[in-house]
Formats: structure tokens, C-alpha cells, sequence
């Protein structure tokens, strides 16, 4: 029996409502941090328990919260980031569809930890359904007295709304998100300064993903040292693996950290597909670098992956056959981005488009093999010279596809 | 001063300088877009990227502020790779219509291009079609092929104007500048935006395929349309007289000054300047015939000086009336009262400026004229003459320039000047009745002489001839000396002065105007 954090009591139907999740041992934590803890060891607890942001860039959630100014003078907000954008990622959704509470709780506990009184869960504007399931249970949380004025009967409040976006990849990059909740055309901010000194509104603001903030109930109420004995000492706990593609058994895995990506692919997932040999995976999103049946036997942490060249990003295990062809893939990858391109900087924007028009252009049959070598030099001139990470998002896979995939793509080539 | 390192050398900057402005102050020039010394950093082109040593990546230098021991690094390899990189992405989304591009032979991205020796493309997708002349507003087109999406336009709007009528709409390859529910852009300072475009993509009808802009000189001046006196750059092509209907000045741009106008200049200053080539009065008229000859300044500052000296020996002076203009420069203001006021004792000196307008708030004052502050300081304080009552009282009468048509009904004007013996104007437009006059001599505007003015806040600001006076034309400050001189009066004083700098030198000494200065 695989020891989860949260997925435990998943499935149940009750577990959407505030009652079925109270009876399942909900809002405990918060009662603990409310009436028994000072913010100071609430965020102590979290940053012992080495929690790190399961949104794609891994920072440690502590250490963030930590950032944000004690006494500003000024208001401070809470960010949820429930805008899921990445390609092949489906976790964030699973956490609202099946526990909304968990989300409330943890953003209740973050909040108190860092003396904010406002939240905005921002979600993506797809998730039509999961945005009212959640508005449902912000409003069940306020006639139970866990948001709003007096929580607990302590003298902390929580105002929390739901924001719906538009569709935008970039506005889940936290600065794009708080442009867009601004009510501004959503794009990247120039960093620094980094959101905890001037976020929302001008305001120091800390932005946590769904995930992250779902499992700190389970850390204030258990404990760093129980929450600990899960995954890798510099990468603890469990992460909530999505996989996607030939596999036998598609979904969500809660799995610890360390967990290696051919057991995930193997074991849990159940293989591939009857008759299906294994081409390539895509480790953490549609922005991590592809990993060749080679490279699977690899520990599924951020720090493993980042040396395997690739990254663990979202967590979305993307499995792919070898009746799929990776000019497909890349088409896939290249589209994507072109399309999600915001516009503002110029490698990014002017590359992607670019790019976009190359790999076009091969899968009409129409591709020389020297397009591959300037694929190749676009997306090394578009790495690491963008405003926000989205270059990188756009670069890496191409530059990973082009590379490992080489022989396959000059075959697709007419000359 | 922060002590870092530039390119391997000690350089230093004030705290707060980013390395792009120290850069700058130390002669290296970084190649950008996006970066405006009037707006906060933006960092979205990415041409300015330079290496910082223990950084792993490139750091933009518009952003990056100067730390003690920095080591900055604008020229190796990886910053050029960089800067090739970046300039190339600009290419494959870029016309390459140079030839019918106003902004050829001033344009960031063909400056950059050349420098940086980028010839062999290796784009061969087609190009994205967008459009090509996009009317944005008052003398402004778009063309969204040539946008480098710099955003300074936009910025200019939000930051500046405050109207933000322009914006960035659509996302990715087809990002694009527009007008919000295509309100046009209708505010005083739209000539800015063509200005701070660093590429062809806004452009100035007023401008817009006249002539090229290597075939312009440029020099500084004062913009003489209110009271503010932004400083300006006027461009124009050399020869005069011009060839007929050709344009002389092509266009004026706003000339940096931290204390006046900043970076820019209102609508009125910018397209002011057809006044320098059309309806000029550019020869000497003595009873409506055209006087001609080397000598012809001579004879007229002989009869009118004469003629002065007569109404004094007369005694008759009081029959001698002055309407000077706060259009005039401090030196010239101060020649009219020395010789007219303080000299000859003269008491119908009056002051005529043009019709006060509205001030928009920002630049442009009510005053529309240049020095009504030195008129001030100079003691010239006189309001406009009574003109019914002045009829017939006057054997004598000089006018600075055309203003009392904009308070008179031009009938009073006549009868006035009917009554009157012998009138002279002054005037660097040719006016509609010349034939009204005994003399109608020509005199050079503030782009083609020498002076100062004191603009609304006290700043004394000097200016230089950006072209030779027109035809015939003499600065009135050199009209008013020569006719002192003729006149006889005070010769002492007079005899001493051989040009602007005593003029100016005397005025120092008797009104130290200096003193306002910030």
C-alpha cells in the first residue's frame, strides 16, 4: 500500500462537500494552526517539511512565504494558481474535482502563515466546471465560518474569490497571472521585482500552486517529520503523477518523490498499450526535454531530472509509441508554443513563430535537413534570453526532439 | 559613485544608473529598442543583453543597475552571438523596404544590422502580411510590418499622455499595435510618437515621403509658440531662396532638457514652422516699391533716423509711438527700452503679443508667445494701445511684427495708421496691407538669429541662427542699434556696442537676467 497525503479518500462523492470533508478529518488543521499555533511556526513546520512548489519550478514553498514582508504597511494577497496550462498536465483539476476543501484549507493555512487576509484562486477558463465546484465550496466554507471575518472564532479573516481566465498558457507564469487578475492583457512582468516585494495590485502577494497548497493541511496536522518519511530528504513527499499516452492505464498517480519513471510507466500505469513498444516520454509537461527508453530508469525528483538534462516540471508523463511519429510530436510542441507565444519579448515571439513555420513546412514533406540544423540554432538563440521562462518552455523541446530524434526527423526530409 | 568594471576598464556611475545609461556615459554604445530614457525599464527586446562575470546568463543591461566591483562585459562573443540572434528574429519578421522607408538612414534596426554585419538570411517561410499604413491618429500611420513591438508608443500613452488610446492586441507571431474601438489618436503631442518609434512602423504624413533624412541639417533652437520655450531640433535642407513650393525646414524635433521639456514637444511647436519658409517678408518695401541694392538698409536707417532726430529738435517726440512684441528676444526688448524709453523719453511704448490660447496641461502654456517673462524683467510691461484714441496723435509709429491684427478689427488698424505721418513695420511675415505702410522692413525670426528668452519659469535660454536670415532680412535687435546709432542720441553708449555680445553685455550689467536661472 503506497503511503499517500492526499489522494487517500479520493473517489469519495461525500468528499466534495464541506460536511464529507469534515467527517474525513477536514479543517482539523486549521483549527490546530488557528487556535494553537503562531503564524511563525506554521511556516516554520512547512519550510521543515521541505515542501517544494509543485506548480513546475520546484521552488520550496517556505522559503517563498518567507519573503513576503512582515509588516508592509500595505495589503497582501494570496494567489492561487489553478490555471493548469501545461500541455499533458490534468493534477490540478483531479485535486478540484475530488477534495476542493484541501485547496481552502491550504490557502487558509498559507494565508495565516503570512498575515494575508485576501485570496484569488485564479483558474483557467476551460475548467468551467471545476471553477463552480469550487465557488460552491468557497461559499460552504464561509457558512461554516472557515473564510470571512472571525475564522474559528479567532480574530483572522480570509476573503477568498474564485477568477476565472480566458484561456491563456501564459497567464499561469505567476507575473502574467497577476497582470491578467489585474484586468490587464495578460504577459510576463520583468522580474525582479518578484511578486512577494510587488505582486497583485503593487502588492506583496505569494503565489502557491493548487497541489502545493493541498498538501499542507496534511503537513501542519501531521507534522514536517511525518510528511518527511515520504520520497527524497531534498525533495520530499509525494507528487500526484499524471500519465498520458499509450499506456494501459491513463491517470493520476500519487506516487513519492524518487519513484522511478519506469516503474510509474511500468508498474503503476500498467505498461504500454498491447503491442506498443515504447519511442520516447515526456517527463514533467509538454516544456520538458524528452527522455528516450534509455533514459527511464531515472529517479522522478527535480534534482534527478534537471541533471538528465530534462525536468520534472508538472509532473505530466507523457508516453509515447513508436507508431507515433516524432515529427508529430514536434509539430505538436512547436504549435503549442507559437500559439501561447504572448508576444512581449522578441525571441520568444518572432522565434516560435519561426520555428512553428519550419517544422510546418517538414510535415508537408517540404523539409530539408539543414531546416533541422536551424531549428536547432532558433531554439539555442530563444533559451535563456526571454523575460520569462516560456522561452525556455518553447526551446528545450525542441532542442531535445531535434537532437535525440535526429535520425528520424532527416528521414522525413526530402533532401 | 558606484566604482565598476566596463569591458575589462574602471568606469564609474551615480548610484541607481543602470548599465545601459553607464554604459552610455562612458561611450559604449549597447544596441536597443524597448529601452527610452523617459520610461522605466521594459526588457522586452532583448538587444541590449550583455555578461555579467559569475552570471550564468546574459543580463539585460537596461534593467540591471551598476554594483561596486560589477564586471560587465558588452562585446564578447556570447553578446554578440546574442545580438546576432535577436537582430536575425527581427529580420525574418521584417519588410526590408528601406528604399520608400522614411526612417532609412536613422533607423535602430538598419544602423544595427550594419553594425553587426548580418547579410546572409537563412529565413525562407513566407512573412507574416499585416498592414502596411494604419492610420492611429492626427498625421500618424502605422505600418505593422516594419513594428519592432517595442512598445514605446504604447508606453508614451500610458505614462505620458495619460490617453492610452494605443495598445498591443493579439498574442504570439501576430502581435500587433492598434487603437482601442479605433479612437484615433487626437491629443497635442501625436508628433511624439512618430519620434520616439525607433523604426519606419509610426510615421509623420507631415514628414512622410518629403525627402530623406541624410539630406537634413540639424541644429538647436528654441521653440518660439509659448511660453514653456521647449528646446528644439529644427532639420532642414540647406539653399535659399528654395526652389518654388519646395519646403525649406522638413521638421522639428523636441530636444532633450531635463528642466523644460524633457524628451518632448506639443503639436504646435512640432508643425510650427511653416511660418520660416511661407509668406515671408523677405524684402525691403519703402512705399510699397521693393528696395534694392547693398545700400539699401543704409538709406532707410538714415531717412528714419533723420527723421527721429527731427521730432526731437522739434520737440515733438510725444508724436512717436512704439508697439513692440514679447516675440522680441531679451536683447532686443532691452534695445527698445534703452533707446525708445530711457533714451528719447518716449511714453507710448505698448506691448502687443498674440491671442492667448488654452493650455493643454502639460507643455503648452495660455501665453503663444516666447518671452513675456524677459518683457517683464526688461521693465516693458505695457499693455496694447487704444487705437481710436492714438488716431491722429501720432507723426510717427514703429510696429514690431503683425499682433495688433489680432486685437484690432483690421478697419481700426487702417484708420489708425491712416491718421499716422510716417509708419514703419517690422516684420518677418509679409502682411496683407503692405501698401499701409511707409516701410515694411524684413527681420529674422528666432530660428535665424541670435538672442534669449525667458520662458514661464524664469529660465533664461539662449539661441543661435539654425539658418541664414531670409532675403534681405536683419534681426531686429541689429535694426534697432543701427537706427540708435543713426539717431544720435546717448552716442556714447551706442558707439560702444559692435553686436550682440555688448548688447547682451549691457544687458547683464543693467538687468542681470542670469539670476533666474535654476
Amino acid at each position: 500500500m503506497i503511503d499517500t497525503v492526499l489522494t487517500e479518500n479520493y473517489g469519495m462523492e461525500s468528499l466534495k462537500t464541506i460536511e464529507g470533508y469534515l467527517k474525513c478529518g477536514g479543517y482539523k488543521a486549521a483549527a490546530k494552526a488557528l487556535r494553537d499555533m503562531t503564524p511563525a511556526q506554521v511556516l516554520d513546520e512547512v519550510k521543515k517539511a521541505g515542501l517544494r512548489g509543485r506548480g513546475g519550478a520546484g521552488f520550496p514553498a517556505g522559503l517563498k512565504w518567507g519573503f513576503v514582508p512582515q509588516n508592509s504597511g500595505t495589503p497582501k494577497y494570496l494567489c492561487v494558481n489553478a490555471d493548469e496550462g501545461e500541455p499533458g498536465t490534468f493534477k490540478d483539476r483531479f485535486i478540484i474535482n475530488h477534495n476542493p476543501h484541501s485547496i481552502i484549507e491550504g490557502a487558509l493555512l498559507a494565508a495565516y502563515a503570512t498575515d494575508i487576509h485576501t485570496a484569488y484562486v485564479y483558474i483557467r477558463g476551460e475548467y468551467e466546471f471545476e471553477a463552480r465546484l469550487l465557488e460552491r465550496a468557497v461559499q460552504e466554507a464561509l457558512t461554516h465560518g472557515y473564510l470571512g471575518r472571525s475564522i474559528l472564532g479567532t480574530a483572522f479573516s480570509l476573503d477568498m474569490t474564485v477568477h476565472r481566465g480566458a484561456g491563456s498558457y501564459i497567464c499561469g507564469e505567476e507575473t502574467a497571472l497577476l497582470e491578467s487578475l489585474e484586468g490587464k492583457r495578460g504577459q510576463p512582468r520583468l522580474k525582479p521585482p518578484f511578486p512577494a516585494a510587488v505582486g497583485l495590485f503593487g502588492c506583496p502577494t505569494v503565489i502557491n500552486n493548487v497541489e502545493t497548497l493541498a498538501l499542507v493541511p496534511a503537513i501542519v496536522l501531521n507534522g514536517s517529520e511525518w510528511f518527511r518519511r515520504r520520497g527524497l530528504p531534498q525533495d520530499p513527499g509525494t507528487r500526484l503523477f499524471g500519465v498520458s499516452g499509450q499506456v494501459a492505464k491513463p491517470g493520476i498517480y500519487e506516487l513519492p518523490l524518487g519513484t522511478s519513471l519506469r516503474e510509474v510507466i511500468f508498474e503503476h500505469a500498467g505498461g504500454l498499450k498491447v503491442g506498443r513498444i515504447l519511442k520516447a516520454v515526456i517527463p514533467g509537461g509538454l516544456s520538458a526535454p524528452v527522455l528516450t527508453p534509455d533514459e527511464i530508469d531515472i529517479s522522478l525528483d527535480s534534482d534527478s531530472l534537471a541533471k538528465a538534462g530534462s525536468m520534472l516540471g508538472s509532473a505530466a508523463v507523457m508516453v509515447i509509441d513508436q507508431t507515433t511519429p516524432i515529427l508529430s510530436v514536434l509539430k505538436i510542441v512547436t504549435e503549442f508554443f507559437a500559439n501561447e507565444s504572448c508576444g512581449q519579448c522578441t525571441p520568444c515571439r518572432l522565434g516560435t513563430g519561426w520555428m512553428d513555420k519550419i517544422v510546418d513546412r517538414l510535415a508537408q514533406g517540404q523539409g530539408r535537413r539543414r531546416d533541422l540544423d536551424t531549428l536547432d540554432r532558433l531554439a539555442g538563440g530563444i533559451k535563456g534570453r526571454t523575460l520569462c521562462p516560456m522561452g525556455d518552455a518553447a526551446a528545450l523541446p525542441v532542442l531535445s526532439l531535434v537532437n535525440k530524434f535526429r535520425g528520424e526527423l532527416e528521414e522525413a526530409c526530402r533532401e | 559613485m558606484v566604482k565598476f568594471f566596463l569591458d575589462g576598464k574602471p568606469a564609474e556611475a551615480a548610484e541607481g544608473t543602470t548599465l545601459l545609461q553607464a554604459a552610455a556615459q562612458a561611450g559604449v554604445r549597447i544596441p536597443h529598442f524597448c529601452h527610452h530614457p523617459a520610461f522605466p525599464p521594459e526588457g522586452s527586446c532583448r538587444l541590449c543583453l550583455v555578461e555579467i562575470e559569475g552570471l550564468p546568463k546574459l543580463e539585460l543591461s537596461c534593467s540591471t543597475v551598476v554594483r561596486e566591483g560589477l564586471k560587465v562585459w558588452t562585446e564578447t562573443d556570447k553578446v554578440l552571438e546574442a545580438r546576432r540572434s535577436v537582430l536575425e528574429f527581427f529580420l525574418s519578421d521584417h519588410p526590408l523596404d528601406c528604399p520608400i522607408c522614411d526612417k532609412a538612414g536613422e533607423c535602430g534596426l538598419q544602423d544595427y544590422f550594419r553594425e553587426y554585419g548580418l547579410s546572409q538570411s537563412v529565413f525562407d517561410e513566407s512573412k507574416e502580411k499585416r498592414g502596411k499604413k494604419v492610420p492611429i491618429g492626427k498625421n500618424l500611420l502605422l505600418d505593422r510590418e516594419r513594428c519592432v513591438l517595442c512598445t514605446r508608443c504604447v508606453r508614451f500613452g500610458r505614462q505620458v499622455t495619460r490617453t492610452e488610446e494605443l495598445g498591443v492586441f493579439q498574442r504570439g507571431l501576430k502581435t500587433e499595435i492598434g487603437i482601442y474601438d479605433d479612437t484615433p489618436v487626437s491629443h497635442n503631442y501625436s508628433g511624439c510618437l512618430a519620434e520616439v518609434c525607433p523604426v519606419g512602423a509610426i510615421t509623420d504624413t507631415d514628414f512622410r515621403f518629403k525627402t530623406r533624412a541624410w539630406f537634413l541639417e540639424k541644429a538647436a533652437s528654441i521653440c518660439p509658440w509659448c511660453g514653456r520655450g521647449c528646446n528644439i531640433t529644427i532639420e532642414h535642407a540647406p539653399g535659399f531662396p528654395r526652389v518654388p513650393g519646395s519646403r525649406r525646414i522638413y521638421r522639428i524635433k523636441a530636444r532633450y532638457h531635463p528642466d523644460v521639456n524633457g524628451h518632448w514637444i506639443c503639436d504646435v511647436g512640432r508643425y510650427g514652422y511653416f511660418h520660416l519658409d511661407a509668406d515671408r517678408q523677405d524684402v525691403i518695401l519703402a512705399k510699397g516699391k521693393i528696395l534694392e541694392g547693398p545700400s539699401s538698409w543704409e538709406a532707410v536707417i538714415r531717412f528714419l533716423g533723420a527723421r527721429i532726430a527731427g521730432l526731437r529738435a522739434d520737440k515733438a517726440l510725444s508724436r512717436v509711438g512704439v508697439v513692440a512684441s514679447s516675440q522680441l528676444s531679451n536683447e532686443e526688448l532691452f534695445l527698445v527700452r534703452r533707446l525708445f524709453l530711457e533714451d528719447l523719453d518716449i511714453r507710448k511704448i505698448f506691448l502687443a503679443d498674440p491671442q492667448e490660447g488654452t493650455p493643454d496641461g502639460f507643455l503648452l502654456t495660455a501665453e503663444r508667445t516666447p518671452n513675456r517673462k524677459g518683457a517683464a524683467e526688461v521693465g516693458l510691461k505695457f499693455g496694447l494701445p487704444d487705437l481710436k484714441s492714438l488716431a491722429g496723435e501720432l507723426d510717427l509709429v514703429f510696429m514690431f511684427g503683425l499682433n495688433l491684427f489680432d486685437h484690432f478689427r483690421g478697419e481700426d488698424i487702417r484708420i489708425f495708421l491712416s491718421k499716422t505721418a510716417t509708419k514703419v513695420l517690422l516684420t518677418s511675415q509679409a502682411p496683407a496691407a503692405s501698401e499701409a505702410f511707409d516701410f515694411v522692413l524684413p527681420t529674422a525670426p528666432a530660428a535665424e538669429k541670435s538672442g534669449s528668452f525667458v520662458n514661464i519659469e524664469g529660465k533664461v535660454q539662449g539661441f543661435a541662427p539654425v539658418r541664414p536670415a531670409c532675403g534681405q532680412a536683419l534681426a531686429e535687435w541689429d535694426i534697432l542699434l543701427r537706427l540708435a546709432k543713426a539717431v544720435g542720441v546717448n552716442a556714447a553708449f551706442y558707439s560702444g556696442l559692435n553686436g550682440l555680445d555688448d548688447i547682451r553685455q549691457a544687458l547683464d550689467r543693467e538687468f542681470p537676467l542670469q539670476t533666474l536661472k535654476a
